[in-house]
């Protein structure tokens, strides 16, 4: 999916209630089933029509990237939920939440663009648990990505502890910022995140 | 207000007033909500709680007078406490700017704290919305203020602290707002007190600097959504 945050059209603005959704994994629908739940039941309904689709074939580890901020028990944490939602569809083989934040850093939804963390800055901020399984693949599960420095620093991360085992990254939902590019909500795509110097890139 | 609500307390689970809980919400949630006024004030747009201290400076005042007429000119519900200081600004600037507030109360509903808010409190049951979790007849204790400060979390879909020191009951609010994943602003000014611990420790947490309200309203929804979401997927 894709959402722009400073909506002008109807469709826009419904992504952005979605991204809201997303992000409170919220109850809706008729019977209530949580957000993450719902996109993740949608993914395996049309698996064979997505360009993604081998990221989710079952075989792979979901890591829950961890959120910007340290986190206390008990609170809310999506990647967590969606990933846990994707193993019930049977799209991954099994979960594990092995990545959090030693310190804080900037949101990059609510930072202007030059505030933002470098992917070295969220490397630099999170930990990763030593766990004993030797996985045949990683797929870092995020709701919400921006430009993707969260995905990069916590694939390096990943990596140190696994060196060698491949790892993909993959969201529920894409931010594009300048509403003319914004096609839909409903927008599956493949693409590369690429650092060039300090500054991430996000093709598509 | 439609005829049909004016002048009646409804009780209802949270459920069938906000739509269905996730585990996270109904960790905390109430387990009925006593209601006087328009209910439709939560069906439509979205809703900001602007809180704070009850002995506010007059920058504070200032600052949640601007802040509210901010928010109601984009279409956003406020949402206070009807405490004094910067909930009761917060309200009469919506209330002034010609938008909607919703006042999420610590007593029951027939009775008024501070009591100089009484007319207040009767002007927002007849033309906005008051909410209290407590039955009429609970007591008022203090305990009752910060579960209201968690429900008034659970109500909004953002909240923004404006002023407040170590043992405001605004800080419930805030960490409660935290716990549900919803965004938490601090004014960038409660940082100009070095002496506070509180607004680091939020920041630690995921709260985020509001220096400019668009920065708030990107990350809101732009109207109620239950509607929506089956025509997405």
């Amino acid at each position: 999916m894709s959402y722009t945050p400073r909506p002008t059209t109807e469709p826009g603005k419904n992504s952005k209630n979605i991204m809201y959704c997303l992000k409170s994994n919220s109850l809706l629908g008729h019977p209530p089933i949580s957000t993450t739940e719902r996109v993740s039941s949608r993914i395996r309904e049309c698996l064979d029509e997505l360009p993604f689709r081998e990221f989710l074939d079952g075989l792979a580890i979901a890591v829950p990237i961890p959120k910007s901020s340290l986190a206390k028990p008990g609170s809310l944490w999506v990647p967590l939920m969606f990933a846990n939602a994707l193993k019930q569809e049977g799209l991954v083989g099994d979960v594990l939440a092995c990545l959090s934040r030693s310190h804080a850093v900037n949101k990059s939804a609510t930072s202007a663009p030059g505030e933002r963390p470098t992917a070295l800055a969220h490397y630099e901020s999170i930990r990763a648990e030593r766990a004993l399984i030797t996985p045949e693949k990683f797929l870092l599960v995020d709701d919400v990505i921006t430009r993707g420095a969260t995905m990069l620093g916590c694939a390096n991360r990943l990596y140190d502890l696994f060196p060698g085992v491949p790892i993909m990254g993959f969201a529920a939902m894409r931010t594009i910022s300048d509403e003319k590019e914004f096609a839909g909500i409903t927008a599956p795509c493949r693409g590369c995140i690429t650092l060039h110097g300090s500054q991430t890139s996000r093709v598509p | 207000m439609s005829e049909e609500s004016k002048g009646r307390v409804l009780t209802l689970t949270p459920e069938e007033l906000l739509g269905p809980l996730n585990e996270v919400e109904a960790r905390h949630a109430p387990k009925f909500l006593f209601i006087e006024g328009d209910r439709n004030l939560l069906r439509t747009g979205p809703r900001v709680a602007v809180i704070g201290s009850r002995r506010v400076t007059e920058d504070g005042l200032r600052r949640t007078n601007r802040l509210a007429r901010e928010l109601v000119g984009a279409g956003v519900t406020v949402i206070s406490g009807l405490a004094e200081g910067v909930d009761t600004a917060a309200h009469q600037a919506s209330i002034e700017a010609g938008g909607k507030t919703v006042a999420v109360i610590g007593t029951p509903l027939d009775k008024a704290y501070p009591t100089s808010n009484r007319k207040l409190q009767a002007y927002l049951s007849e033309n906005q919305l008051v909410i209290s979790q407590f039955a009429i007849g609970t007591p008022t204790q203090p305990k009752n203020f910060p579960q209201r400060n968690r429900t008034m979390a659970l109500i909004s879909h953002a909240s923004v602290i404006v002023e407040a020191g170590e043992s405001s009951g605004s800080l419930s609010q805030g960490w409660e707002a935290l716990r549900l994943g919803r965004p938490l602003f601090l004014l960038r000014s409660i940082f100009d007190d070095p002496a506070l611990k509180w607004p680091t420790q939020m920041l630690e947490y995921g709260a985020s600097v509001l220096t400019d309200v668009e920065e708030l309203l990107e990350v809101i929804p732009c109207a109620d959504m239950s509607e929506q979401f089956d025509a997405a997927f």
